[in-house]
């Protein structure tokens, strides 16, 4: 069936659908990623958003049921070149898995012509249609894409992840599993929230530290965190992955601005300013830290992108708060990251240790 | 045998969070002094210093101290100090907050020595103790500030850590 990939600006991909056959529209995404395909279209953060894979024969690597990052996929739709069948196991092949989520999808698009359009031009809103007339375009252009992304993908009900270590609780903002699976790794015995737990709901849960997850959209759209942020991090270890990273930086005065040439990627290296060790982690955000802003905060820079200079990691100078702005948890991606998970239980330990010291610091 | 515990790659986290706990404990690090202790406490306290270097791009003075002459395990005229030829440090410590670095703290028996050694040689307004592992059997009330790695040992076990510099490679190993 001849189906269109309709961008903002007029541009028209023709294609030939698969998946779902209803039309859908969202925030079209160039994702880089060569493997774990299954972890790209569960991920919470593909919420509102149109996957666009430029690796060919994608689903190659295979589909692999332990990888799902969310129990319902939220992905708006995905667009390939090409398709194949698995060269690894005898999983379901993409395009069947696709279809079962009932997730939209067009194949034999010109993927690099697509990725090209899009890093001249910007990220933009796009659309999977069966016609590519005028009123299909003035659609479009005229949709407003919803802002409130993450209360469609954040867990409505607390839920624990019991274990025996460390108490930590995690603000859902659209949390991947493989942060949980993380935290399992290392005993931590967490609770979920709903992203718009008030700090005192948080603070009856006595946390030994908080984690403020991953998630889609723009940090801005949601003060009530950035309050709550502003009243717990006097209190408790903070680490912010991703969005929640964002959200620190604006609880404390920094700006954030949109990066020209979004990471969407499953490695690309990231450099820890410290010491000068080279990671390659995964990224997928389309903010950044504003560089200007950053001087004259309270926060150092610990990891910036090789590529591009963008910060990736930050620090606060006397209160226990980190954050980093790639995927430590991987999935997909390298498992290089995994150390910032460490080093936040390194953080909380060590604020522990404080307290029982008493006075013994300055 | 010699049992590797603790690889290159941790050893290298370990400092960089000793770095950062340096930065977040002491609100501005102008006035600190690293002071290694010969001879791994050197290195150890370079490395602290080019990660701070790169964190706050502020240059602090690294110095080298020779315990030596102040080991309790001296003889009476070995340990006399009037025999001392050089100055222990070539730097001004006076009122600094000096950050003292070592490979391993155990009985605690060198790190006095080595604040006896600072004590002549100035009077700092503060003496932290920055250590890469802390092996226990404390013999005098001595206590780290910043650990890198606690590893529990039983004193029959030896600790050797290995660093670059003179080592050829990062590890701590037991045995």
């Amino acid at each position: 069936m001849k189906r269109y990939l309709i961008l903002e600006d007029g541009t028209v991909f023709p294609g030939e659908g698969f998946g779902s056959s209803i039309i859908t529209t969202g925030q079209l995404v160039i994702s880089n990623n060569r493997t774990g395909i299954e972890q790209s279209v569960t991920d919470p953060n593909a919420e509102g958003q149109i996957i666009a894979f430029t690796i060919p024969s994608v689903g190659s690597s295979g589909i692999n049921r332990d990888f799902y990052e969310s129990i319902n996929s939220q992905c708006k739709g995905v667009v390939i070149g090409s398709s194949s069948i698995s060269t690894v196991d005898n999983s379901v092949s993409f395009e069947d898995w696709i279809t079962s989520l009932r997730i939209p999808g067009i194949k034999n698009v010109d993927i690099r012509a697509l990725s090209r359009h899009i890093a001249e031009h910007g990220e933009m809103k796009a659309s999977i249609m069966d016609t590519h007339d005028e009123h299909a375009i003035d659609q479009i252009k005229a949709l407003v894409l919803p802002p409130d992304l993450v209360k469609r993908v954040s867990t409505r009900q607390s839920y624990p992840n019991p274990n025996m270590g460390r108490k930590i609780v995690i603000v859902d903002l659209g949390l991947k599993y493989s942060i949980l699976r993380q935290l399992s790794y290392r005993d931590c015995n967490s609770v979920i929230v709903n992203y718009n737990s008030t700090a005192k709901e948080i603070e009856n849960l006595h946390p030994d530290g908080i984690i403020y997850s991953n998630g889609p959209g723009n940090p801005q759209d949601l003060p009530n965190v950035i309050k709550s942020i502003q009243v717990l991090q006097k209190k408790y270890p903070i680490l912010g992955i991703g969005l929640g990273n964002l959200l620190i930086a604006l609880a404390n005065d920094c700006q954030i601005e949109k990066l020209t040439t979004p990471h969407h990627e499953s490695s690309l290296a990231v450099k820890e300013v410290a010491s000068g060790k080279i990671d390659f982690v995964n990224h997928n955000h389309s903010y950044t830290l504003d560089q200007k802003y950053i001087g004259s905060s309270d926060f150092i820079v610990t990891n910036i992108c090789v590529a591009d200079g963008t910060i990736e990691g930050i620090r606060h100078e006397y209160l226990p708060i980190m954050g980093v702005l790639f995927e430590p948890e991987a999935a997909p991606g390298p498992t290089d990251g995994y150390y910032v998970f460490d080093e936040f239980i390194d953080l909380i330990d060590s604020v522990k240790q404080q307290e029982g010291a008493g006075s013994q610091w300055n | 045998m010699a049992k590797e515990i603790i690889d290159g790659q941790t050893m290298t986290r370990a400092l960089t969070r000793i770095t950062y706990e340096i930065i977040e404990r002491n609100k501005g690090i102008e006035d600190l002094v690293l002071v290694g202790i010969k001879t791994r406490g050197v290195f150890v306290a370079h490395r602290i210093e080019s990660r701070l270097k790169q964190l706050e791009n502020i240059s602090i003075p690294v110095a080298e101290l020779d315990i030596t002459p102040y080991r309790d395990d001296k003889t009476h005229e070995e340990k006399d100090i009037s025999n001392v030829k050089t100055q222990p440090l070539d730097i001004d410590i006076n009122n600094k907050h000096i950050i003292l670095t070592d490979d391993v703290l155990y009985t605690g028996r060198t790190i006095r020595a080595a604040m006896d050694a600072l004590m002549s040689a100035g009077r700092p307004k503060k003496i932290s103790l920055a250590v890469l592992v802390d092996r226990g059997h404390r013999e005098l009330p001595i206590r780290a500030d910043f650990v890198g790695k606690n590893i529990p040992t039983s004193q029959k076990e030896k600790i050797k850590v290995s660093m670059k510099e003179i080592d050829g490679e990062d590890k701590i190993e037991i045995e």
